[in-house]
This record gives structure tokens, sequence and C-alpha cells, in this order.
């Protein structure tokens, strides 16, 4: 593979993956400020913003990726910050579930720095073993137990789903040298970014061209089973197409590519899920056209632990 | 306008006095850099409908009240060269018995003390407040007077009636806080992050409305900015 701009320190395949982001970008930037000239209509405007949001997300994407390991944990380490902050807000917490909430907050760090030290065992363990039973005991050690069976089901789920599950994209730096592959761990993050941020694309693109059937009715009327089913195809077939960025063989590619986007159909399915129950649209207001960070990170933190492991089980095995 | 000024140098109320140049660069530093970013990344409040072209010159700054962060919160949004010159409006009774309180008050958050319940011979509160508007000040005001019960929004006081109905051509300015009682309740020292909104509307001007009318005009605005907020995001 060669390098698109010589000069360049970064490696050809990062050079690429950008390459394709910004004709993506530009590509339906263009499409749709025709699409709105032509026939105004709600969705034309509501495409146009979702856009915009995307290039300043691929924007923060690729610059914290590329800068430094130690930017890139930041960043993840304050998405995962902001994913429990845009989360407890919904929940009613009541006074004593107030300090456990701080605890909460002071797992991130933690997490994120034993990922950036390599203790892998212990980054492995230290929320679902040490803090799964830590947490519940702070709960319980104010003595009051009114609704506390709500609240011990609660904390340790939110610090699994959006601090565990991200972490291991921090993780992804910790991987020893591979013979022959140059992209490094700042290629398989923009690979799995790449990957989960078309299947949202394209499930809703699938499903508002062709969708007919829904798959979950009273859960999120808009997903469908075309949009599904067309969505990780496609996306069995880009990460065939991309897997220049990682270490993998064809099928090892396509197998990582069907699990990432089922996981990601999955994630976006149990957020719609609890956001039904609680009765809102947007879990936030952070990135116009697409709600709160939670609306938007639902699927990647919920493929990133299985696309690490699956990374992990093919070549570091 | 000297007319104006005139009358209020005769009076006897003590104003704040005219602030140095080191007070306007710490309010500037700590409201629109550090609070700003306290407020913005670590909270991560939302600040929706915040227009740069509030208008110049004194205007009157209205909001719900549940939490001391909403002051500082509303500071943060106050033009960068109006800050020295707009004053938090808070109670005596409880801000002034300490001297902690009071000289942080004072000195950090630029506010004013007036006394909820008044004795026979304080000066009139709306009288003191009526004289930093005509000197040229803003004011930032909680007309439910109290912090209340969390999350929910009380009847107005109307001393934002009197203020407005006495100054036609200063605009009140609605803002709706919300969930920042989440973040710092009553009776709590310790913040927690737990986001929320600050949603500006649009500058309101009155003319011959009363004080009863302003006062409900004002409290209709702020309710309906909170009932937009929830509608948007209903299923």
């Amino acid at each position: 593979m060669n390098k698109l701009i010589p000069m360049w320190g970064m490696s050809a395949e990062i050079q690429w993956v950008i390459f394709i982001i910004l004709c993506i970008l530009v590509a339906s930037s263009v499409a749709w400020f025709i699409l709105g000239k032509l026939k105004p209509s709600k969705l034309a405007t509501e495409l146009q913003v979702r856009t915009r949001s995307w290039w300043v997300m691929c924007a923060c994407f690729i610059v914290t990726t590329l800068v430094h390991p130690l930017v890139t944990l930041l960043g993840l380490m304050y998405l995962s910050y902001a994913l429990l902050r845009e989360m407890y807000p919904l929940l009613n917490l009541d006074a004593r579930e107030r300090n456990t909430v701080l605890v909460c907050y002071a797992t991130v760090p933690i997490q994120y720095g034993l990922a950036y030290f390599g203790m892998e065992t212990l980054f492995l363990a230290f929320i679902p073993v040490f803090m799964f039973v830590f947490i519940p005991f702070l709960l319980v050690v104010r003595g009051e137990t009114k609704g506390i069976v709500r609240s011990i089901s609660l904390m340790p789920y939110s610090l699994i789903a959006w601090v565990y599950g991200m972490s291991h994209l921090a993780l992804l730096f910790q991987l020893p040298e591979y013979p022959g592959f140059t992209a490094g761990p700042e290629g398989l993050l923009l690979y799995l970014i790449f990957l989960v941020g078309m299947n949202d694309v394209l499930q809703f693109a699938w499903g508002k061209t062709l969708g007919k059937r829904p798959v979950l009715p009273t859960v999120s009327p808009n997903k469908t089973w075309e949009g599904l089913i067309g969505g990780v195809l496609s996306i069995t077939l880009i990460a065939v197409a991309m897997r220049f960025l990682t270490p993998l063989n064809i099928w090892q590619a396509a197998l990582t590519g069907f699990v990432t986007a089922i996981a990601g159909f999955m994630g976006d399915a149990i957020a719609s899920g609890m956001k039904r129950d609680i009765g809102i649209k947007n879990s936030g207001h952070a990135i116009p056209g697409h709600g709160g960070y939670l609306d938007r990170l639902d699927g990647f933190s919920a493929a990133a632990a299985p696309f690490f492991h699956l990374i992990f089980f093919f070549c570091y095995h | 306008m000297k007319k104006m000024l005139k009358s209020y140098e005769h009076s006897d109320l003590s104003l704040p006095a005219p602030a140095s140049w080191r007070r306007r660069a710490m309010l500037v530093f700590l409201y629109k850099f550090f609070w700003r970013a306290i407020l913005g990344v670590v909270i991560g409040l939302r600040y929706l409908g915040v227009k740069s072209n509030v208008p110049d010159g004194p205007v009157i700054y209205i909001a719900n009240h549940n939490s001391h962060l909403d002051a500082i919160s509303m500071m943060t949004v106050v033009p960068r060269h109006r800050l020295h010159l707009t004053h938090s409006v808070a109670a005596q009774d409880f801000f002034g018995n300490s001297f902690f309180r009071k000289w942080s008050m004072e000195n950090l958050v630029n506010a004013v003390l007036i006394s909820r319940k008044r004795g026979a011979n304080d000066v009139d509160p709306i009288e003191f407040l009526d004289g930093l508007l005509r000197a040229g000040r803003s004011l930032i005001l909680f007309p439910e007077g109290t912090r209340g019960v969390p999350g929910s929004m009380g009847d107005f006081k109307r001393g934002v009636g009197h203020l407005a109905s006495r100054h036609p051509g200063i605009p009140v300015i609605p803002i709706y806080l919300d969930g920042l009682y989440r973040n710092l309740p009553k009776g709590r020292a310790m913040i927690v992050p737990f986001g929320g909104n600050l949603i500006m509307g649009e500058p309101m001007v009155f003319s011959d409305e009363d004080v009863d009318q302003i006062t409900s005009q004002t409290q209709k605005a702020i309710e309906n900015m909170a009932q937009q907020l929830r509608d948007s995001n209903r299923i």
C-alpha cells in the first residue's frame, strides 16, 4: 500500500482511511445540499444537521486518535464520563445514591489508568469483580434499604455498559507488535469507529429506503428487518474491504465485521428500550441532530469489548 | 440620563463602588474561563439560545431558582464588558450571617445583599435595586425569592414587576435553568456532576403593563420555556 502524501509521517493505511472518510463526508454533504435545494423537506434538513455533526465527530475522533496515545486515552475517558453523567440524571437517584455516583465517576480514571499502564488482568477484573461487590456494599452501608434492589442493579450496570466496554478501546494500545502489521492500534481504533459509525448510517439508510417490517415494534419502531439485514451484510463487506487497517485475514475480518454490526445494533436497541421506559426521545442535547452522547455512543460501547476480544483471539492468542 | 444619575447621587443609598481593573479581570477569569470550563466540561451544562447580541446597557436577568449554582451559571452568560456591572440579588438573612459567605458573595459573585424581611427603618430593597438600575447596573434576580422545592418552580414575587414597570426601557431576559439542582441541591456542599440546561429566552420589553401583569408574564415566559424543553424530548 502506497502513501497518498509521501511526506507525511503517518502510515499509508491511516492516510487511506482518512481519505475514505473525507470522501464519504464530502459526498453526503453535497448530496443532502442538492436534495435540500431540489426538494426542501424535514428529512433533508435533518440529514444536513446530522452530516454536519458527523464532520465534527470524525474530526474529533481522527485528531484524538492520531495525536498521541495519551490524548486518545483522555478522549475516551471523557466519553465514558460523559456517558455516565448523561445516564444518571435520567434515573431519579435519591440522596443516598448521590455519593455512590461520585465513586462511579472515580472508577473511570482508574479503569483507563489500568489500560494505560498495561495491567491487563487487573483491567479485566477491576469493574466486574471488585466494583461489582464494592458499589452495592456502599449503597447498603448507608442503612436505608428502600428501593435498594433497583440501585444495586443500576450502578454496576452503568459501569459495565459505559466504562468497561469503552475502555477496551484504550487497551488496543497495549497489544504487542504483530509482524507485518503497520497500521498499529490507531488503525484498529479507526477501523472500529468506521464500522460502527457506518453501521448506524447504513441501517438507517436501508431502513429508510426498503424498510417495511419492524424488528422491535414496541421498543424502536424505526428499526426494520430490511435495515438490520442490509446494514449487517454491508458492514461485513466493508469490514473485508477495509481489513488493511487490521492484521486479520478475509474470514476473520468478515466475522469481526458481522459481530461488530450485530453488537452495535444490540447496544442501540438496549438504549432505545431504556429511553422508552423513562419516556424520553433523546438522552441529551450534546450532538445536534443525534441527541446526547448516549444516543450516539450506545453502539460503540456495546461493540468495543467484543471487537477487542475477537482481534485478540485471532491474532495475539 | 444625567438627571437620573444626579438623583442617585443625592439619595442616601450606598451602592457598590465602581470596580477596579483587578476586580474586573478577576470576574472575567472566574466566570468566562474558570466557571465556564467547570460548567461546560465537568458538569456538562448545555447553553441553549445564548446570543452574543444581548442589549448593551442595563438588563434584568430573571430565572427559576433551585441551587447556588444558578447565579454562577447566569454570570457566565453575561457579556464580558458588563460582568462587573451585573449584580446578583441575594438574601441578607441567608448570606449575610457569616463573614465568609458575605465576603464571597460580595467579592466573588459580585452580589448585592437585600433583606427579605424588612424592619421599620431599613431601606426599601426595591428602592435600592431601582438605584442600581438607574446607575446603569444590570441585575440577576430570582423572582421566586427562595430555592424552594427541588425541580419545581414557585410563584414569582412582585419585585421584578416593580422594577420593570419603573424602567420601561430596560429589557427583562428570562432564563430557564434545568437540572442544576441535581448538581448542587439545597443543603449539600459537594457538587456532583449530573448535567443540565441553561436556556436563554428572547428579551422582554414592557411599556405600560402594570406590576402584576409584568410579574405574571415573566413567570409565564419561563414556564413556557420549561414546557418546551420537556415536550421537545417526549416520545
